[in-house]
């Protein structure tokens, strides 16, 4: 058994006989008595996403997932292909276990796999990725004036986002992956 | 995540940050329209509370000789407030920044955040809920916001808001008497037969949550928003025994789409027990192996010269925090609180990497 401070995303839990895979956490603290975590978590059986509260210090049953870094390769119909780096081993993983991130992968950037006997289930994406811009529409004169400070465009994996109307085709940027919006010129 | 960057780039972000502006310039207008008057008290105080759980900021002030001296940035203005209150201070309200140690740097926590505290003396819990629907409904009108949107819901706080017993949330969630289940050795058999984990060590309140976070917590204020009340005598911290029901306590919480915005007291003025159970708290914090300091003995003085002041004295005292950062997070739509601070935490400490 492990501890509450043992909780990360991306861990897998034993809980009633099934395995969950950790998608978020955060400490709770209801004022009076002890701290708590309340986790979100992925069925790996069913998918299904339920919502559980540990007492942080309780004994929780968190089962041996190894973290590898991983490239990622390429779409294979619903699935998601990357490669050990170490041993250019390559898995497959489906896309509703990765959930909303998977529309932030883009060929050749490295991630983190946990793999459960030998088998993906979950992928941690980099905070910040570099992407570069492939459509950007010109910014029009007035647009400033008449409130448009931003406008959407294409990014190299086929992503469209919101930036700054000051940024041209061919440049490259970072998105913040926790917002999915632009944060800087790269 | 909200650096001078994001708010010159980002329009989304910089209209959270334009919601968090007008929501405390119309919390101030509220207070003041109602006759509250805002009051001012150290950051920096000799002796912070004695929660047990929570982590008061240690700080050291030096004089000019180098003589140094603890203080410690307040988790709450409480102690403060309250000994305005004995000064003669009938309705006051304070916003400023407070502090709790080894709390998450976002999601629902930044350690530094902004509250507001207002106090009623003479007056009662009752009033400070009324007090609160009128602010969140008066924030409503200058937004323009009628619903609320958080997380898949749509909070109604433009009607009549929810009022009830923990002992009738119980009854309403989980079909169970809380009456039954007042003492330690009974929870802990209800806990069990639900299927948590029962240590060894686990005081009342942490079997009482386990349940209460896991069962209910994340079902209250889905529709409207809602004032839980009265709450078992185990919990009630710096409040009164209600009168009706010594196995209660005046305390209320207001909860948004599970979300807890405020936690409300019908204010312990007892200055013996008081004192009292400020030592035990201050006893558990050293089992616990937290900080330990001692008990602010002014603030035990204040009590016992009456609070309220002069001839309420026999009248009751009511108070109330309100997350202001969480406020923000509700009115403006954000995804988290750090969306709602300006260089949160863990802006700054991301930044160093």
């Amino acid at each position: 058994m492990s501890s509450t401070n043992e909780i990360r995303k991306g861990v897998v839990i034993r809980h009633q006989n099934d395995l969950f895979v950790v998608v978020e956490f955060q400490h709770i603290n209801p004022g009076k008595g002890a701290a708590f975590v309340r986790t979100r978590m992925k069925s790996l059986a069913a998918g299904k996403v339920v919502e559980i509260t540990y007492k942080v210090g309780e004994s929780v049953d968190i089962v041996e997932v190894e973290f590898q870094t991983m490239q990622y390769l390429y779409k294979n119909g619903a699935n998601y292909v990357f490669m050990n780096m170490n041993d250019y081993e390559q898995v497959e993983m489906n896309g509703d276990l990765i959930g909303d991130e998977a529309k932030y992968l883009k060929e050749g950037i490295e991630v983190i796999v946990g793999l459960f006997e030998e088998v993906p289930v979950s992928v941690q994406l980099p905070k910040k990725i570099t992407y570069k811009v492939v459509e950007a529409p010109p910014a029009v004169k007035g647009d400033s004036a008449s409130g448009n400070v931003t406008k959407e465009i294409t990014l190299d994996n086929g992503l469209k986002i919101q930036a700054p109307i000051f940024i041209k085709e061919g440049e490259e940027i970072l998105v913040n992956i926790e917002t999915g919006e632009y944060s800087a010129r790269a | 995540m909200s650096t001078w960057l994001d708010l010159k780039d980002n329009p989304r972000l910089k209209g959270i940050y334009d919601t968090r502006l007008k929501i405390i310039k119309s919390i101030r207008e509220f207070f003041w329209s109602q006759d509250f008057l805002e009051t001012d008290t150290p950051i920096a105080a000799r002796y912070p509370g004695q929660e047990p759980y929570l982590n008061p900021m240690r700080t050291q002030i030096h004089n000019p000789s180098g003589a140094a001296f603890d203080f410690f940035l307040h988790t709450s203005p409480e102690f403060a407030m309250k000994k305005l209150l004995a000064a003669g201070y009938k309705k006051i309200f304070q916003i400023c920044h407070c502090f709790r140690d080894e709390e998450e740097f976002g999601g629902r926590h930044n350690p530094e955040f902004t509250m507001i505290e207002w106090y009623r003396a003479p007056g009662e819990l009752l009033e400070i809920a009324d007090d609160t629907e009128n602010l969140f409904k008066y924030l409503g009108e200058k937004l323009g916001v009628k619903k609320i949107n958080y997380k898949d819901f749509k909070i109604d706080i433009s009607g009549e808001w929810d009022r009830k017993s923990m002992k009738e949330i119980w009854k309403i969630f989980i079909n169970v008497n809380l009456d039954d289940y007042l003492e330690i050795e009974k929870i802990k058999i209800l806990v069990k037969e639900r299927g948590f984990a029962v240590c060894e060590n686990d005081a009342y309140e942490d079997l009482f949550y386990k349940i209460f976070l896991n069962e209910i917590e994340p079902k209250l204020g889905l529709e409207k928003p809602i004032f839980i009340y009265d709450y078992p005598a185990q919990m009630c911290s710096l409040s009164r025994l209600c009168d009706n029901d010594k196995r209660y306590a005046e305390r209320f919480e207001l909860y948004f789409g599970g979300l807890e915005l405020a936690n409300a007291f019908g204010e312990l003025t007892d200055a013996e027990c008081q004192s009292r159970r400020l030592n035990e708290d201050k006893k558990l914090r050293e089992k616990l192996g937290k900080q330990s300091y001692p008990v602010d003995k002014d603030f035990i003085n204040a009590l016992k010269s009456g609070v309220p002041a002069g001839e309420n004295y026999s009248k009751k005292a009511a108070g109330i925090a309100l997350g202001v950062d969480r406020v923000v997070l509700l009115f403006s739509g954000a995804k988290d609180i750090n969306e709602t601070i300006f260089q949160s935490a863990k802006d700054q400490t991301e930044f160093d990497e």
